[in-house]
């Protein structure tokens, strides 16, 4: 492109030119800026494919990752006679029917690591969740709001009320939506307490907590969602699901 | 600079650009397998947890 400018300038100016040392000079200055102009749009492609990676290519990736290891407990499960659990491959699964995004493999801890395959992780720190089959205490999760799975991403979707079911081999585990912090700090690990005060309950109970970010495409806030668990029920032979999912 | 590479190119004009397109789909591949990866999680987008700070686990 340079080149070409220079070519230009060179046949638009006939005759005796300027000094030849000038004319080079302001080719390589037109030369330096079209390669400048060039980096600057090579720049903006660059950023527009990272958005579409992380919109897009790691939920394909996190999807596929988490249908992977979701049958694989399920396949588990349905081998295994009852013993001890495998907390190791996923504990269970979610569904939250207002969220519409199907089933969410729960796996052990909330490292990056483990959140990119497209899964929810229950806490082990700061605060350690409760396991549902507890006796008391908060089983809180958390998940991507976008990319890898996105698997909360409509947790706004999510009103009081609501059904909040959790899935484990033997059991079916329904909780009510009772609270919700659409803002809070991302230092406020109050909200994993085993008595979460700020959703207004004061007493020992048995809770679920689901976080993630907000405002969607950022890291700046959380999101808290609360439920109390209402009743639990066997899975049975044909593992066929609660009212609330049908 | 894109015009330096196509003016390097060897062949005609159609080989110049089935080589250019390989070029484009071989970056791109790069960055979705190496590059973003690394990248990600030195940016702020995607931290869902709550913590304690440069202390807790991010």
């Amino acid at each position: 492109m340079a080149r070409t400018d220079h070519d230009e300038r060179r046949d638009q100016h006939p005759g005796p030119p300027a000094t030849p040392s000038r004319r080079t000079g302001r080719g390589r200055v037109a030369a330096a800026i079209a390669v400048f102009g060039e980096l600057l749009i090579t720049a903006g492609i660059i950023l527009a494919l990272f958005v579409v990676y992380s919109l897009w290519w790691t939920n394909v990736l996190a999807d596929r990752e988490a249908k992977k290891q979701g049958d694989q407990v399920r396949r588990h499960w349905a081998r295994q006679g009852p013993g001890k659990l495998d907390t190791k491959s996923g504990i269970g699964f979610l569904h939250v029917p207002s969220m519409h995004n199907g089933e969410v493999l729960v796996k052990k801890g909330t490292r990056t690591e483990t959140l990119n395959d497209g899964v929810a992780g229950y806490y082990t720190k700061p605060v350690k969740s409760a396991m549902p089959w507890a006796e008391k205490g908060n089983f809180s999760l958390a998940a991507h709001r976008d990319g890898h799975g996105a698997k909360f991403h409509d947790i706004d979707k999510v009103h009081e009320g609501d059904p909040v079911v959790f899935e484990t081999r033997d059991t079916w585990y329904v909780y009510k939506v009772y609270a919700t912090l659409p803002e809070t700090s991302k230092y406020n690990v109050d909200v994993l307490d085993a008595v979460p005060k700020e959703s207004g309950r004061k007493r020992p109970g048995r809770y679920i907590t689901l976080s993630t970010c907000t405002p969607v495409y950022t890291s700046r806030h959380r999101y808290i969602v609360w439920g109390e668990l209402e009743r639990t029920e066997k899975v049975d032979a044909r593992r066929t699901p609660p009212k609330e999912l049908r | 600079m894109y015009g330096w590479i196509w003016r390097h190119l060897p062949g005609n004009a159609w080989m110049r650009a089935l080589i250019s397109l390989v070029l484009v789909l071989a970056i791109v591949f790069v960055l979705f397998q190496y590059v973003f990866p690394w990248a990600e999680p030195l940016l702020p987008f995607n931290d869902v947890t709550v913590d304690q700070g440069m202390g807790g686990p991010r």
